[in-house]
């Protein structure tokens, strides 16, 4: 958690779902992990993600609302698996073998979330991080903010893989907000 | 390990255990309450309060939370002043009783919050207003001859009781009992037990006359209002005597009891003498003392508390374990392919078999582990009604067979309200009032039969009353009056079929509203509760002779046995206690009624319901030419045939529930891993059946209404 006396920007609800350490001088550090949907590259906070699982098989759920894929077991739960580009209203891609399950604890229950491609964790600086609210425009109700990771320091030296896989724009995503509904 | 966490989680646990601990009292002083408005003396209810609270302190102080555990020890104080009659029980000590609890309640409240700021000066100075009045009860022992050995090894309390007793003219009688040694504990628990709804039992002490080593001979006191012959009925089938104890000539009137012995009850010399009265028997003297603290001690010891969510997760483990042991034999099997791992396959094959009985050993153990008797639930039931009977005006007897029967605790849990509601109806409906029984010919006491006993893997419960009886013909007219069947169905409805009408949503035959029951909420709610819980209910009733429920139920929620079929894709389980039979669909044989599809099965009619199209999956590529299986389900007396692709065969299946955020979706009682990686749905039969042919009655209802 953070520390309670620091003065920030930053609103609560990013504090809480993130793991923000005050080791820079420009303020808190905050841990996302990104992955794509569609064409987009969006973010969550890393310390809400439990696991990232390969799709196993998914047992379609009759009667339940669209964007529930279905339900998988892990490690002996019954794990509701939704898919997160439904939910956004996005292009679905067909499940290939990048296709990833996100775990994540929401208010009551541990959900998987689908998306295409996971990419990698980024540390992101106070400054690096624009809040919903004062963006403007018509954002969705999901969305926390943008991230705007100064690429120097996450490129370093880059593969060509890696440099696919960077992203210049995070959609911060609020977890809570996307799984109580 | 993470110390935080744990002591999260033991912090947890002790909150949990200390609001079961009030919930409890909030429940018996209540009862209190009703007693003390009765003018009925409860020496063993306020007991149980003083131990929770003694116990509550205890866990207060093991967790350093020392404003409960002053708090506990003030009320510790004035609940040992009323059971020792040093301060009365009225309205006013009941109130501050009550806002103890409430006191308790918020600094847990609080504690949860992680704060620890509740003010109980206020409090602690109402409860000193009364213990600092205490007095001592003035009944006067030496009404009667009990002897110097006796009077002088009574502990404060038994004292008390035994004045509180003599004030109240209740006579005392003297039972000389002998048991065997090794049989003494249980052997006293029973005689306590059959003598609690005649007596009270004071005390008891060794005896001098024991000759043989292996048997004890107790005194018993007693203080019963009860005849003679009565109690010697109840308490003597134990080779024991029972005789009054001789009062003395010369004290019948109540005299005053001396100053000094008034002011100090323990100074007469009894706790200098009585260890070398008790001679060589001393050891086995439980020491009433202390006795409450031990006894609670020793069950500590013998006993964990574990929360159900736990033993759920050891049984996922289980599970996972028994797919794991699935994958090692197929592992087995490509081994022994191999000619040259002959004997190691061999081996293996026998190391398997041997984790296969051990896993099947544990999974039983886990099982066993969750079971809990039903008289449980009965404690709680006998405890309503007397209430009920006597708000009622109506005089009741309860008989309890099978209270040992054991069930799934989560089961036990969700009975209680189902079989509450019957009663409640038993007693309001179902008895008479003992006048119109007299004129009936029949006792004045109306009686109420709880039975419990173990059928296969199922339990059955049944509630039997011996008053009214139901009328099939009125029962009939009713539900046509409410528009709940059509005239053309009720001919087709035999004499068990009209009396689960009264289970149909919206029926009440009671004209009056009363407290207790005809408030709406009926019948159909409990056979809902019963349902989930995958039983079903029956009834049967004669006019005039009485009513008998019977619910039955599965033994454990955890593991049962399915009926695992494919629908299109997909592979489903439907639990067996709701299957009946399963056939191939003949489509020749389906007709149709009012738009619906029905077959035949043996003379009878059966409504079909395509599960597919009920689920609105994607039509099947493969047309409608394939082979069909029907799968008939009953619940109750309503039938229904679902149809599915194909029968792949019956398992044992542990049930899952589905995440939160499927808590919407209806037809699914939950998922199972089948352990082949696949996870299959559990088809709520009696939600579909309830689903499916409520909206066939609708549509006769409809059609008799236009």
């Amino acid at each position: 958690m953070s520390d309670p006396g620091q003065k920030s920007m930053v609103p609560g609800v990013l504090r809480a779902g993130s793991v923000a350490s005050p080791a820079h001088a420009d303020g808190a550090i905050f841990e996302f992990l990104a992955f794509r949907l569609a064409t987009e590259t969006y973010a969550l906070p890393l310390a809400g993600v439990q696991e990232i699982l390969k799709p196993p098989y998914i047992t379609e759920v009759p009667r339940s609302a669209r964007e529930v894929l279905g339900i998988v077991s892990v490690r002996g739960h019954v794990t509701t698996v939704i898919d997160l580009r439904r939910r956004l209203r996005l292009p679905e891609p067909p499940i290939d073998s990048r296709t990833r399950i996100l775990l994540v604890a929401a208010a009551e229950e541990v959900v998987g979330l689908l998306v295409d491609n996971v990419l990698q964790v980024y540390r992101l600086y106070e400054d690096e991080v624009e809040i919903a609210s004062t963006v403007g425009g018509d954002m969705n109700e999901y969305v926390m903010g943008i991230g705007r990771p100064r690429a120097v320091r996450t490129l370093g030296r880059s593969t060509s893989h890696e440099r696919e896989n960077v992203a210049d724009i995070l959609i911060l995503l609020d977890a809570q907000s996307l799984l109580t509904r | 390990m993470r110390g935080g966490d744990d002591q999260d989680s033991v912090r947890e646990e002790f909150l949990s255990e200390a609001q079961e601990i009030v919930e409890t009292l909030s429940r018996d002083l209540l009862l209190l309450d009703q007693a003390q408005k009765e003018r009925r003396d409860d020496p063993d209810l306020l007991n149980d309060i003083f131990r929770a609270v003694h116990t509550l302190k205890g866990l207060a102080g093991m967790f350093g939370m020392e404003r409960l555990q002053e708090l506990a020890h003030t009320l510790e104080n004035l609940l040992d002043d009323l059971r020792l009659g040093r301060v009365d029980l009225t309205q006013e000590t009941l109130d501050v009783l009550f806002e103890g609890v409430e006191n308790i309640q918020r600094i847990l409240a609080r504690a949860e919050a992680g704060e620890d700021d509740v003010d109980l000066t206020g409090f602690a100075e109402a409860v000193d207003r009364f213990t600092e009045a205490a007095e001592v009860p003035t009944g006067n022992l030496d009404e009667y001859e009990l002897g110097e050995h006796v009077t002088s090894v009574l502990t404060e309390y038994e004292e008390h009781r035994m004045r509180t007793n003599i004030e109240q003219d209740i006579p005392l009688y003297r039972l000389q009992v002998a048991f065997a040694l090794a049989s003494i504990d249980t052997a006293l628990e029973d005689l306590k037990l059959r003598a609690k709804p005649f007596a009270e039992l004071i005390t008891y002490l060794p005896s001098m006359d024991g000759d043989d080593d292996d048997v004890i001979s107790l005194e018993v006191l007693l203080a019963s209002s009860a005849e003679l012959e009565e109690l010697r009925d109840v308490l003597c089938g134990t080779s024991g005597e029972l005789e009054p104890v001789p009062r003395k000539q010369s004290a019948r009137r109540p005299t005053m009891v001396p100053e000094d012995e008034r002011k100090n009850p323990q100074s007469a010399p009894k706790k200098a003498q009585p260890r070398a009265q008790a001679g060589p028997v001393e050891e086995v003297v439980p020491d009433r003392g202390g006795g409450a603290d031990a006894l609670s001690l020793r069950s500590v010891a013998n006993s964990v508390r574990v929360n159900i969510h736990k033993l759920d997760h050891l049984m996922n483990v289980v599970g996972e374990l028994a797919i794991v042991r699935s994958a090692v034999a197929q592992m087995i099997e490509k081994i022994r392919e191999w000619p040259e791992l002959r004997s190691l396959s061999a081996e293996l094959h026998r190391i398997s078999r041997s984790f296969e009985r051990n896993l099947e050993e544990l999974q039983d153990g886990i099982l066993d582990v969750r079971m809990v008797p039903l008289g449980q639930v009965f404690d709680k039931l006998a405890r309503v009604i007397r209430q009920v009977a006597r708000d009622n005006g109506k005089e009741i007897g309860m008989t309890v067979k099978g209270a040992e029967t054991e069930v799934d605790k989560l089961i036990v849990e969700e009975l209680s309200d189902p079989l509450m509601h019957l009663i409640r109806n038993a007693i309001d409906h179902g008895i008479e009032t003992p006048a119109q029984r007299e004129s009936r010919g029949k006792p004045r006491q109306g009686t109420l039969r709880l039975v419990a006993y173990q059928k296969g893997n199922h339990v059955l419960i049944e509630v039997k009353d011996d008053g009214n009886g139901m009328d099939s013909e009125f029962l009939l007219q009713t539900a046509i009056a409410r528009g709940l069947i059509n005239d053309d169905v009720s001919r087709d409805l035999g004499r068990d079929e009209l009396f689960n009408l009264i289970f149909l949503p919206g029926f009440s035959t009671t004209e009056t509203v009363t407290d207790l029951s005809g408030r709406g909420v009926g019948m159909d709610v409990v056979k809902t509760n019963i349902s989930k819980l995958g039983g079903i209910i029956d009834v049967q009733s004669e006019v005039g002779v009485g009513t008998t429920f019977t619910i039955t139920l599965p033994i454990t929620l955890a593991i049962i046995s399915a009926l695992v079929v494919k629908l299109g894709a997909d592979t489903y389980a439907i639990p067996l206690a709701n299957v009946q039979e399963a056939l191939m669909l003949e489509p020749a044989g389906i007709r149709t009624v009012e738009g619906r599809e029905v077959m035949t099965l043996r003379g009878g009619t059966l409504p079909l319901c395509r599960l597919d199209e009920l689920f609105r999956m994607q039509p099947p590529p493969r047309g409608r030419v394939n082979k069909q299986y029907v799968v008939v389900s009953q619940l109750g007396n309503r039938r229904l045939g679902m149809v599915v692709d194909s029968l792949l065969g019956q398992q044992d299946i542990v049930i899952k529930a589905l995440g939160r955020s499927l808590s919407s979706v209806r037809g699914f009682a939950g998922a199972t891993d089948l352990g082949d990686q696949h996870v299959a749905l559990v088809l709520d039969t009696p939600q579909i059946l309830e689903e499916v042919l409520a909206s066939v009655e609708r549509a006769k209802f409809v059609e008799v209404t236009t």
